[in-house]
């Protein structure tokens, strides 16, 4: 992450605790708050909206930073990457709990335009299916924009869980994600889809109610 | 759960009153006792009936499989094919995933693993019922033991207490005794779940027992919260691991002499007393030491019941039956008078036979605890034990006797010869110490 993004980053973490304190702060008192000159901050955002905004982006940014640290992500199973997706999120959302409650719900879920929060996070759905050579074959045919929106829509319903998860440690979050993905995993894993997709196949080409049958064998 | 099973092994023995009620083939015989002949039609039904709450029993994870080892179900005392069943699926549990191995340790420390130690071996060295356990080192270099409790164990104790209570609670007469049996259990869950517990029971283990032939981890408290428990890492070998390297006798006896001398001095110095006496527990260090790790059952007893237990050794060994009588009424294990009750006497009968085999290793200046007679022995009156569906014995008769038991089990796997003439003393002063 080069020296611009992490200053952005940290500027927009400021701006979100700023925004609990006072909505429409000014861009001085950002400036003020993240203890850089006022004229600076217009070097990095024009104004307050573009500050939150990006605030969330910041939070995919530390994430896709983060899996380059941890040894052995690439054996990561499928459901130990999506939790650690969900979980870092989790994390990293954790110190601004009251900033994503008073926002996410408009600045994400609600936004009229898809964010660059939202494509960062399904590019990341994406990749972590696309990497994954364990799924079954029928699977593997699902790995599309679809699957990687309701994923993302997935995690909506878990930031809205997390919310009102009061457990210490958030460890009902915790076994959530991991049960959640554990069914996730065993369903993209499963051969259950394959064999019968083996079966049917069979019975289309062999079946002598089947003209395909009859075109074969002549 | 430790509830009813305990209490309903319990009742049948001696010692283990409490904790051996669970198995399979115990509850169909109890069941066939409690029917009678015009209702035998529907004792297959029940007897099913008992195998699929076993079953679901065995599945439980968390606390469950905490419980069941509460319940000295890992003893040697069920049915061999049960106590296999078991075996694996308390030292099998399946690790939880890597991602939220690394995630715990941010919540609870404060940082990714990566960045809070030199180094951290994501796959877990050991995986147990409430937790697992991996290596790591330290930035100064230090190679430590990380244990991690599994996310929610804690909520589960309650619930899973509650189940097991509903379960058995349909086999005893006595349900509010069983209660007693409940209350000891979860508070000492409660406690386990505690890592700061354990990390500070650490500190005194390791400040008693730094000696040249035990060794103990010590605890990284900066390292540690209720959740993540960090100590220094005992490299060594296991039971199981030990005997795959064909040791000669001597050696084996060595290993014997430690482990029985560890637990003899732990009533020597003090009423703490490590209570989880199962070979994963223990290791033969490099040096030749005895390893002892996990401590998190570490039991403080009364006075009043750990004299009283200890005083059926030279009781049983003098043949006193008066004193026995009057022993086992203190301790809740005979309920009224051999002489005029049948019920009793059955009682009585197997807490004389048992309880004097039980004493044996203390008779004699040594003791051959791979002499597979008394193995047979054992195995029998356990299984023998008399059955019948109310909750005996005091209920911390359900530690003492799985460290007790656990400590004999282990020297009959490992087939030592052990010598016990200081141990019969240390028990003896420790009696005339509290009648002080």
């Amino acid at each position: 992450m080069n020296k611009i993004t992490e200053e952005k980053i940290r500027i927009s973490q400021s701006g979100a605790l700023l925004y609990l304190k006072n909505p429409r702060f000014t861009m001085t008192a950002l400036a003020e708050e993240a203890d850089i000159k006022p004229d600076q901050i217009y070097d990095y955002f024009s104004n307050r909206r573009d500050v939150l905004d990006f605030f969330y982006k910041g939070l995919m940014l530390e994430y896709e930073e983060s899996i380059r640290s941890i040894e052995k992500y690439a054996e990561f199973t499928l459901s130990e990457k999506l939790s650690n997706l969900a979980l870092t999120m989790i994390d990293l959302m954790d110190p601004y709990r009251e900033f994503v409650r008073k926002t996410y719900k408009y600045k994400v879920i609600c936004s009229t335009q898809r964010t660059t929060f939202e494509k960062l996070f399904r590019n990341q759905l994406k990749a972590i299916y696309e990497s994954d050579k364990n799924q079954s074959r029928l699977s593997t045919a699902f790995n599309r924009g679809p699957l990687y929106k309701a994923g993302t829509y997935n995690f909506h319903l878990l930031v809205r869980f997390w919310l009102k998860d009061e457990s210490a440690g958030n460890q009902k979050t915790m076994e959530f994600i991991d049960k959640w993905t554990s069914f996730v995993e065993e369903l993209h894993y499963s051969s259950i889809l394959d064999r019968g997709f083996d079966v049917a196949k069979f019975i289309y080409y062999n079946s002598p109610f089947s003209n395909v049958s009859k075109d074969t064998t002549s | 759960m430790s509830d009813f099973p305990s209490s309903k092994y319990d009742r049948g023995k001696i010692f283990a009153k409490t904790g051996l009620k669970v198995g399979t083939n115990y509850a169909k015989h109890y069941l066939k006792n409690l029917r009678g002949s015009d209702k035998e039609r529907n004792s297959e039904f029940y007897n099913q009936t008992a195998e699929q709450i076993f079953s679901e029993f065995t599945k439980l994870k968390g606390t469950a499989l905490k419980i069941a080892q509460s319940l000295s179900i890992d003893q040697g005392f069920l049915p061999d094919e049960f106590s296999e069943v078991m075996t694996q699926a308390q030292y099998s549990v399946p690790p939880i995933n890597r991602s939220l191995v690394r995630s715990i340790i941010k919540r609870e420390l404060g940082r990714y693993p990566e960045d809070l130690f030199e180094s951290f071996d994501t796959e877990a060295i050991a995986a147990a019922s409430i937790g697992q356990v991996h290596a790591a080192r330290l930035k100064t270099g230090e190679k430590v033991a990380v244990k991690i409790q599994y996310p929610g164990v804690r909520d589960t104790i309650a619930s899973d207490l509650g189940l097991a209570k509903s379960l058995f609670k349909r086999f005893i007469k006595n349900k509010e005794e069983l209660n007693d049996y409940f209350e000891e259990i979860e508070s000492t869950l409660r406690l386990e779940t505690d890592y700061i517990h354990e990390g500070q029971t650490i500190n005194r283990f390791h400040k008693r027992f730094s000696t040249d032939r035990f060794e103990t981890p010590r605890w990284f408290e900066e390292y540690s919260t209720e959740r993540v428990l960090t100590m220094s890492f005992l490299e060594g070998v296991h039971l199981k691991e030990f005997l795959d390297q064909d040791p000669s006798q001597e050696e084996k006896n060595d290993f014997g002499q430690k482990i029985w001398d560890f637990f003899h001095e732990q009533i020597h110095q003090s009423d703490e007393i490590h209570a989880d006496t199962h070979p994963g527990n223990f290791l033969l260090t490099d040096d030749q030491k005895l390893g002892i790790i996990d401590f998190g059952c570490v039991k403080h007893f009364p006075d009043t019941f750990f004299r009283d237990y200890l005083l059926l050794l030279p009781t049983h060994l003098e043949r006193d039956l008066e004193k026995i009588k009057s022993l086992y009424n203190r301790l809740g294990v005979l309920k009224g008078d051999p002489e005029t009750n049948q019920t009793e006497k059955k009682y009585f009968e197997f807490c004389l036979n048992y309880g004097f085999t039980f004493a044996m290793p203390y008779k004699s200046d040594t003791f051959n605890f791979g002499d597979p007679e008394y193995k047979d022995l054992i195995r029998g009156y356990t299984k023998n034990a008399p059955v019948g569906n109310e909750a005996r014995g005091n209920k911390h008769f359900l530690y003492s006797t799985r460290v007790h038991l656990g400590l004999y089990h282990f020297l009959m796997k490992l087939g030592a010869t052990v010598e016990t003439k200081k141990s019969r003393e240390i028990v003896e002063e420790r009696i005339s110490e509290k009648v002080v």
